[in-house]
């Protein structure tokens, strides 16, 4: 089988040569079939799953049957679902390369490059895109960064090395508002942030209790600690007020952050 | 009263549990009721038979428990933990208190915050409107501070009443009348409470702060000046009442005038200490057949003592009169009444004694429980602070026989006062087993919270210590020292002086150094009374080799506190005894070359 080259490299995919995905065939007249060949004609080039397959499909146009026979790229068919599926999730960039090679039906894709070697291509292959997990995850770099116990676990670690940030029965079963517990976690986390500006030194943690709320903060020696207990007193008014419902605030400082290893 | 409880809770738990023990649901057999109860786990002999002295099964009437009845039987299960600060300071090491001047600047420093967010909500309040309590919590709501209601109208006069805007409820009387719209007489007599309460002046804005602010005054001052500053305050903290200020000129526009303004009246003009015109206007009351209800009385009996250029034979007869009007007019005393008096005989030094155990008497034989604020009036009418040239009177020990293992609920403002008193007493007369049965009732029920503000605790545990310090065993005292300080109260210097002497005079100075080392963290680094007690106490004497060791440490420390203090002021000059016990301890210990430097100092200093 002649090999393919493909003209432009499609960033960051996996390619791999001449899987089973493309086959090549040489068109000729007599093998056309319905089964061997798989072509899209211009009008239904957009087509929606069910009709022909989309995308990289290379049409085969009837216009060509007469000449040598070319290296056209065909698909085997796939059950539609699963390629409009692919289309949508290839993202912008493949569809743009489809949509380009769909704008010029007539002419397989691959040509430029093979110009040189008629009949000579390599096939390279694409993949499914998966992206690197980055949630809650500080990346390595060249260990100098300091990290403390909670940010050095990614959260799969949470229940086996690392605890809970935010305590509530609201996830339990047959228990409600867990959303609204999320949404006043996420005020909390902002409002003590903003208040004790440069002073906290890790997450919080917060704690509900009855119907009481308990903040946890692990907090620097940046302020006098009259100051603290301003803060302390406007913050658990404010909060009280704002919930209606008994806020607490429990801090404890340390002199600087405490860092679990460097990476 | 938590054991009865208790005992209840269990008996309670028993007759519950019958029905759990039983196989079928409902009323159970009298055997197995026997079973139950009987020590024994011997079965009966037969089902049938008849078993003798069998009860019948006495359902109890149900008992309604207070909805915190769980929570004060366990709390009654724990004590006070000697090595933790009260619950309002956060608990890290940074945020704990060292002294009693730090703590009161954390505790105002909590407060103002509080107040700073009230501020913020009560300014905003539409972002805290939304209510997700049920049931509805009426203290987390914003509150509103200003006039709604703009038109000149009665409803608007009450608004303004209510939200205690004194000017404001003024300036809308007069322009309700001059429109000519008669105020009702409901309206005009609250308008003359809200008036006569605050002397015609705006309340004040900071009324947080007044009562610290007062206390700061006491702070350094004796107990027997305590006194006097504070009635010198009061006088310059109060409002005097001004003569044809608003109260009065409304008060002369009332169409009518019901008894009810009369008093309003009589107790502002007393509050604001016009005692004559009160006293006028008393009899203008009785002109008009009206009659006077008890708080009125009360502070009629007050004026009639505070009146000056009086004897006090007048005064008291002057009061006797009041009570006997009161009687006529079958007025029925009560508390306020009698400690009113008893509060007045104080000043009538020696002279009051009589009056005022006839006064008891009498509270006795109508029946009021005298509260502690009584017990206060008469400690301080029997044990004047100037007197003591006579033999100190014993109505002390009487007193505390009669409270021993009562506990009481606050009924007057002056019952935070007692203990202190009362301790102050004990101080003076020496005696220890009566310092021990009053600190035995401050611990009875609920008495603690009878100690008072920061002050008056400070107060009372220093005496406290104090005595323990003079009278007691030294381990005892110790105990006393580990379990009182720092969680109860920070110590003066004069107490800590006070436990060093103890020390010196049961020969175990070895404590010394860790006495040291606590006042450091009390605050008393540079105490220089305090240093130089310490030093001389440990230089006095020869001791042995590993004790000397621990002093030279001491007292190089002490040395070193010396050094640091005059690195922050300006070329003080150093006191000659210290120095010298310093170079001597350090010399016993064999460290000359840092007793050297202490005598030939490197910096030019005059020694």
């Amino acid at each position: 089988m002649p090999s393919l080259s493909l003209p432009r490299v499609l960033g960051g995919r996996k390619l791999t040569f001449a899987s089973s995905n493309f086959r090549i065939r040489n068109l000729t007249p007599s093998n056309q079939s319905q089964e061997a060949v798989t072509r899209v004609s211009p009008k239904d080039q957009h087509l929606a799953p069910g009709g022909a397959p989309l995308g990289g499909g290379r049409p085969a146009s009837p216009a060509t049957q007469g000449t040598p026979p070319r290296a056209i790229w065909s698909r085997p068919r796939c059950p539609p679902p699963a390629r409009a599926a692919q289309w949508h999730v290839l993202g912008p960039a493949r569809r743009k390369m489809a949509a380009s090679v769909c704008a010029l039906p007539l002419w397989p894709r691959v040509v430029p490059w093979s110009r040189e070697l008629p009949g000579a291509w390599r096939a390279l292959h694409t993949s499914a895109v998966c992206a690197k997990n980055r949630a809650a995850r500080v990346r390595v770099g060249k260990g100098d960064k300091p990290v403390t116990y909670e940010e050095a676990h990614p959260p799969h670690y949470i229940a086996h090395r690392k605890g809970w940030l935010s305590l509530h029965t609201g996830n339990l079963d047959g228990e409600e508002h867990a959303a609204e517990r999320t949404v006043e976690d996420f005020f909390l986390r902002k409002f003590m942030l903003g208040t004790f500006p440069g002073c906290l030194a890790d997450q919080l943690v917060l704690k509900r209790r009855a119907n009481q709320v308990e903040i946890c903060a692990l907090v620097l020696r940046q302020l006098p600690a009259h100051k603290f207990y301003f803060l302390v007193g406007y913050s658990e008014t404010l909060l009280s007020h704002f919930y209606k419902c008994p806020v607490r605030l429990h801090l404890q400082t340390v002199p600087a952050k405490v860092v679990y290893k460097y990476i | 009263m938590a054991a009865g409880a208790s005992a209840r809770c269990l008996s309670v738990r028993g007759a519950l549990r019958l029905p759990l023990r039983c196989r079928w649901a409902g009323v159970c057999e009298p055997e197995r009721g026997c079973r139950f109860y009987s020590k024994s786990a011997a079965l009966p002999k037969d089902e049938g038979t008849d078993v003798t002295g069998i009860e019948q099964v006495v359902i109890p009437k149900k008992k309604t428990w207070d909805k915190v009845a769980v929570l004060q039987a366990l709390a009654s299960t724990v004590n006070r933990d000697p090595t933790a600060v009260p619950y309002t300071f956060q608990d890290d090491p940074y945020l704990i208190p060292t002294s009693s001047v730090e703590s009161r600047s954390f505790l105002l420093a909590k407060k103002s915050g509080e107040n700073a967010a009230k501020f913020i909500i009560n300014s905003h309040p539409k972002y805290f409107q939304k209510d997700i309590a049920e049931p509805h919590i009426p203290c987390l709501m914003p509150e509103y501070f200003e006039p709604q209601i703009e038109d000149v109208s009665e409803a608007a006069l009450k608004e303004r009443i209510k939200l205690k805007k004194v000017k404001a409820a003024v300036d809308m009387f007069d322009q309700l009348l001059q429109a000519g719209t008669a105020v009702s007489l409901e309206t005009t007599n609250s308008l003359l409470d809200l008036l006569c309460y605050y002397g015609d002046q705006e309340p004040p804005a900071d009324f947080y702060f007044q009562q610290t602010e007062k206390s700061e005054e006491l702070e350094q001052t004796t107990e027997e000046n305590n006194k006097r500053a504070s009635v010198k305050a009061a006088h310059q903290a109060g409002v005097t009442w001004k003569a044809r200020n608003n109260a009065e000129r409304i008060f002369a526009l009332m169409p009518e005038k019901t008894a009810r303004s009369y008093c309003t009246m009589i107790r502002g003009m007393v509050k604001h200490r016009a005692y004559a015109q009160a006293l006028d206007l008393y009899t203008e009351l009785l002109n008009s057949r009206l009659r006077a209800d008890v708080h009125t009385f009360n502070a009629l009996i007050e004026a009639r003592a505070l009146m000056a250029n009086e004897k006090f034979e007048e005064k008291w007869n002057g009061m006797l009169e009041l009570l006997k009007h009161m009687s006529v007019q079958k007025v029925k005393p009560n508390l306020q009444t009698f400690n009113t008096l008893l509060k007045c005989l104080r000043r009538f030094h020696a002279f009051g004694r009589m009056p005022a155990l006839q006064t008891l008497r009498e509270m006795k034989a109508i029946g009021i429980e005298p509260s502690l604020a009584t017990y206060h009036h008469i400690i301080q009418v029997f044990y004047q602070p100037g007197s003591s040239a006579k033999a100190p009177s014993l109505i002390i020990y009487d007193i505390v026989n009669e409270l021993a293992g009562k506990a009481f609920s606050p009924k007057d403002l002056d019952d935070d006062m007692f203990f202190q008193s009362a301790m102050s007493v004990c101080s003076s007369l020496r005696d220890l087993e009566l310092a021990y049965e009053v600190h035995g009732l401050l611990n009875t029920g609920d008495n603690r919270k009878f100690i008072g503000p920061d002050l008056r605790r400070n107060f009372y545990y220093s005496k406290f210590f104090g005595l323990l310090c003079l009278m007691e065993h030294i381990d005892v005292t110790l105990k006393w020292y580990k379990d009182l300080i720092p969680s109860v109260f920070f110590p003066h210097s004069q107490v800590l002086i006070g436990l060093l002497q103890a020390l010196d005079v049961a020969n175990r100075l070895e404590v010394i150094p860790q006495i040291w080392k606590d006042s450091k963290e009390y605050g008393h680094t540079y105490r220089s009374n305090l240093r130089e007690e310490i030093l001389m106490l440990m230089a006095r004497d020869k001791h042995p080799a590993e004790l000397q060791a621990a002093f030279a440490d001491c007292a190089a420390d002490i040395r070193s506190t010396y050094e640091s203090q005059e690195a922050r002021q300006t070329a003080p000059d150093w006191p000659a005894t210290p120095l010298n016990c310093v170079a001597i301890l350090l010399l016993r210990a064999g460290r000359t070359q840092e007793a050297w430097l202490v005598v030939a100092p490197t910096r030019d200093r005059a020694i």
